[in-house]
C-alpha cells in the first residue's frame, strides 16, 4: 500500500458506509417494511451519536495535533538550512541569503538523509506553494510562500533521491510549469 | 402567503439561476478533458474558464438558498417583492460585470483573487477594476437583500425568539419559531458576516488599487478575509438549502413537520460559530498563522459537524425511519443530497486534520470533498426545491418518476467525485491547466470525470427543461397561482 493510500481507504469504507445506512433507511419506508413503528427513544440515539462524535473526535485531535508540521523537530537543530524566494514562475533555492530583486540560480541543492533541515520559504510577488515531491510523484510536504511573510518549515527525509518542487498555490498562467528539484543523499 | 409579483420574481430568479449553472458546468467539464488531453485549451483560457466556474457556481447556490428560503418564509413573515427584484436586478449587472472582466478581460486570479494576484496585470488593465468592482457591487446588494430578510423576520419575533433560545429554556414555550425561521436567521446572519468581510477584503483591495502604491495590503489578512468571505459563504449556503429541507421534506413526504426543541435550538446556534470559524483550515500550510488559530481551526471544524449530525441527519431520520414515505423527485432529491452533503463531509473531515492537510492540500482532494457536497448535495436541495416551486406554479403534481433520473445522477455525480478523490489521494495537484508527466493516471483520471459529469449534465438539463417550462406558467396564467 503506498503511502496516502490510508487516507483513500478510510474514506472510502466511510462513504460505502454511508450510502449502506442511507440505503437502509430508504428501504424501511417502503412496504411491506414501512409499518409507522418509527426509531424509538430518538432523544436517547441523539445522545449516543453526540457522544461517539465528541469521543471520536477528542481521539482524532489527540492523535493528529502533535504531528502537525508546526510542531516538527523544533527540538532540533536542522542540519542545513535552505533559503526559498518563490515568484512567477520559479523557486529559487540556496543556502545562502537570496536577495529578492535579484534573485539567481545557484549550485544544485544537496540535503542530509535522516537529519532534519529547515526550509525558509517567501515570495517576492504573488502566493505561492512550495509542494515536496518524492520521485514516486507523492506530496510529501508542503508549505506556503507568501509575500512579506518567511514560513519555516522542518523536514527529515528518510529517502534519498531527487525530490521536486512544485507550485501548489494558484500563481497565474503558468502556475502548472513552476517547478524545480533537489537530491537528498 | 406570497403575492403573484414575488412569484414572478421567484420564477426569474430560477431561470437566472439554472442558466448560468448549465454554462459552467459546460466550462467544468471542457476544464476536464482538457486536463485529460482529450482537448487544447491556452491555459490562459483553462483559467478564465476556472476563474468563471467558480466564482459563478458559488454565487449562484448561495442566491439558490436565499431565494428559497425568502420564498418559504413568505408563510411565517411578510416578504418584500421589490427587495427580491432590486436583488435580483443588481445581481444579473454585477455578474455581467464579473463575466464580462474574465471572458472579455481576460481576467483569470480564480474566485480567490488571492492577494497581491488581481495587481500581476496579464490581462485586459480594466478587467481588474470591473471584476472587483463587480463582486463589490453583489456583496453590498446581497447585504441589503439578506439584512432586509432578518429585519422581516424581526418584525414579527423578537432576535431571542428567531433564534429559538426560549426552546432552551422551556418545553413548550408560548411562542413557537417554526424551523425555518430559527435555520434561516442563523445561516444570514453567518451570510452577513461573511458579506461584511468580502466589502472589507474588496475596499482594502480598491484602497491600494487607488492609492498608486502609497497604501499596501497585508498578505496574510488578505488572505484571512478571502477565506472567511468565499469558503464560508459557500458553507452557508448548504445551511440554507438546509433551511430549505426542514421546511419541505415533511410536508411532501406526508410526515408531520419538523418543530424546534431544545437540541434543535442549541444544535444551530452552536453549529453558527463553529461554521463562521471553520475557515481557518484553508491557512495550516501557511505557518506565520498563529498556531492557535490553525489548531482551533481544526477543533472548530470537528465541532461543526457534530450539530449536523446529531440534529439534523437524526432527524431526517427519525422522519423517515419505519414510515411509509410516498417517494417523489422532491423528497428523493432532498434525500440523495443529504446523503451527498454527508459523505463530502467526512472528505472535509479527512482534509481538516492539520497532519493529512499537509499531503492534501490544494490537491485535487480539496475540489472532491467540495464538490461532493455541492453537485450531490446542495445544488439537489436547490433542485428539490426548484421541482416543488414549479408543481407549485403549475398546479401539477410533484413527478413520481424518479428512477433512472437519479440512478443517472448518482452514477454521473458520485463517478464525477471519485476521479477527483482518487487524484487527490495520489498528491495529483488542483489548479493546473495540464499534468506533468510523473502524474501517470492524472489525465485518464480527469477523462473519465469529464464523462461522468456528462451523464450528470444530462439529467440536469432533464430537470431544468421541466422546471423551467412549468416556472414560466406563473406569467401567462395568474389564475393557477396558489
Amino acid at each position: 500500500m503506498k503511502e496516502h493510500e490510508p487516507i483513500l481507504v478510510l474514506f472510502l469504507v466511510s462513504a460505502a458506509v454511508i450510502v449502506m445506512v442511507f440505503y437502509f433507511v430508504y428501504r424501511t419506508t417502503l412496504p411491506p417494511a414501512a409499518d409507522g413503528e418509527g426509531i424509538k427513544s430518538p432523544t436517547q440515539k441523539r445522545l449516543y451519536v453526540t457522544s461517539f462524535l465528541a469521543l471520536l473526535f477528542a481521539i482524532l485531535l489527540f492523535y493528529s495535533l502533535p504531528k502537525s508540521p508546526y510542531f516538527l523537530f523544533s527540538d532540533q537543530a536542522p542540519a542545513k538550512t535552505v533559503h526559498v524566494l518563490s515568484r512567477q514562475f520559479f523557486h529559487f533555492m540556496s543556502l545562502q541569503d537570496i536577495d529578492p530583486q535579484d534573485p539567481k540560480i545557484g549550485e544544485p541543492i544537496e540535503l542530509p538523509l535522516n537529519e532534519p533541515v529547515e526550509f525558509q520559504v517567501t515570495s517576492s510577488d504573488v502566493n505561492h506553494g512550495f509542494g515536496i515531491y518524492n520521485d514516486k510523484a507523492e506530496l510529501v510536504i508542503q508549505v506556503q510562500a507568501m509575500p512579506g511573510y518567511v514560513n519555516h518549515l522542518r523536514w527529515k527525509f528518510t529517502e534519498p533521491g531527487t525530490y521536486n518542487v512544485l507550485c501548489l498555490e494558484f500563481c497565474g498562467s503558468a502556475h502548472a510549469f513552476m517547478r524545480t528539484s533537489f537530491t537528498v543523499k | 402567503m406570497p403575492s403573484l409579483a414575488f412569484k414572478r420574481v421567484t420564477a426569474i430568479w430560477v431561470i437566472t439561476i439554472l442558466i448560468p449553472f448549465v454554462i459552467d458546468i459546460l466550462f467544468g467539464i471542457a476544464m476536464r478533458f482538457n486536463q485529460g488531453a482529450d482537448i487544447k485549451l491556452s491555459p490562459i483560457d483553462f483559467y478564465m474558464l476556472m476563474t468563471t466556474h467558480g466564482i459563478t457556481m458559488i454565487g449562484i447556490w448561495v442566491a439558490a438558498g436565499i431565494v428559497g428560503v425568502n420564498y418559504l418564509l413568505a408563510r411565517y413573515i411578510k416578504v418584500s417583492t421589490a427587495l427580491s427584484s432590486f436583488a435580483l436586478a443588481l445581481t444579473i449587472i454585477a455578474v455581467l460585470m464579473i463575466w464580462a472582466a474574465i471572458l472579455i478581460g481576460k481576467f483569470h486570479a480564480g474566485w480567490t483573487f488571492l492577494y497581491p494576484l488581481p495587481f500581476y496585470v496579464v490581462w485586459e488593465k480594466w478587467a481588474t477594476p470591473v471584476f472587483l468592482g463587480g463582486l463589490l457591487l453583489l456583496c453590498v446588494s446581497w447585504l441589503i437583500w439578506t439584512v432586509g430578510i432578518v429585519l422581516q423576520i424581526l418584525k414579527k419575533y423578537t432576535l431571542s425568539q428567531a433564534l429559538a433560545l426560549q426552546h432552551l429554556a422551556k418545553k413548550t414555550p408560548s411562542v413557537e419559531t417554526p424551523p425555518i425561521v430559527l435555520i434561516a436567521t442563523v445561516s444570514l446572519a453567518g451570510v452577513i458576516a461573511c458579506l461584511i468581510a468580502g466589502i472589507i477584503l474588496l475596499v482594502l483591495l480598491f484602497a491600494e488599487y487607488f492609492s498608486n502604491g502609497s497604501f499596501t495590503n497585508d498578505p496574510l489578512l488578505a488572505k484571512n478575509l478571502t477565506y472567511f468571505f468565499g469558503h464560508t459563504l459557500a458553507n452557508e449556503s448548504l445551511y440554507l438549502g438546509l433551511a430549505v429541507l426542514y421546511e419541505l421534506l415533511p410536508e411532501v413526504s406526508g410526515r408531520p413537520k419538523f418543530k424546534t426543541t431544545w437540541y434543535v435550538a442549541l444544535g444551530w446556534n452552536t453549529a453558527l460559530i463553529f461554521i463562521l470559524s471553520a475557515f481557518f483550515h484553508h491557512l495550516y500550510m501557511d505557518f506565520v498563522q498563529p498556531v492557535g488559530l490553525q489548531i482551533f481551526g481544526q477543533i472548530a471544524s470537528y465541532l461543526a459537524s457534530i450539530p449536523s449530525v446529531a440534529v439534523t441527519i437524526m432527524s431526517i431520520a427519525v422522519l423517515l425511519y419505519k414510515n411509509k414515505i410516498q417517494w417523489n423527485l422532491v423528497n428523493i432529491l432532498f434525500y440523495i443530497g443529504v446523503m451527498g452533503w454527508v459523505i463530502g463531509g467526512i472528505g472535509a473531515l479527512i482534509d481538516a486534520t492539520i497532519s493529512n492537510n499537509v499531503i492534501l492540500h490544494n490537491t485535487l482532494w480539496v475540489p472532491a470533498h467540495f464538490h461532493t457536497y455541492n453537485v450531490m448535495g446542495n445544488v439537489l436541495f436547490g433542485l428539490a426545491f426548484f421541482c416543488w416551486l414549479a408543481s407549485e406554479f403549475s398546479g401539477s403534481n410533484i413527478s413520481r418518476q424518479y428512477g433512472l433520473k437519479m440512478t443517472l445522477l448518482m452514477i454521473g455525480g458520485f463517478g464525477f467525485v471519485l476521479m477527483f478523490y482518487l487524484a487527490g489521494a495520489y498528491s495529483v495537484p488542483r489548479r493546473f491547466s495540464e499534468y506533468p508527466q510523473e502524474f501517470t493516471s492524472a489525465a485518464m483520471l480527469a477523462s473519465a470525470g469529464a464523462w461522468f459529469a456528462c451523464i450528470y449534465l444530462a439529467v440536469i438539463l432533464w430537470l431544468l427543461v421541466d422546471i423551467i417550462k412549468k416556472c414560466v406558467q406563473i406569467f401567462f396564467s395568474p389564475s393557477s397561482a396558489r
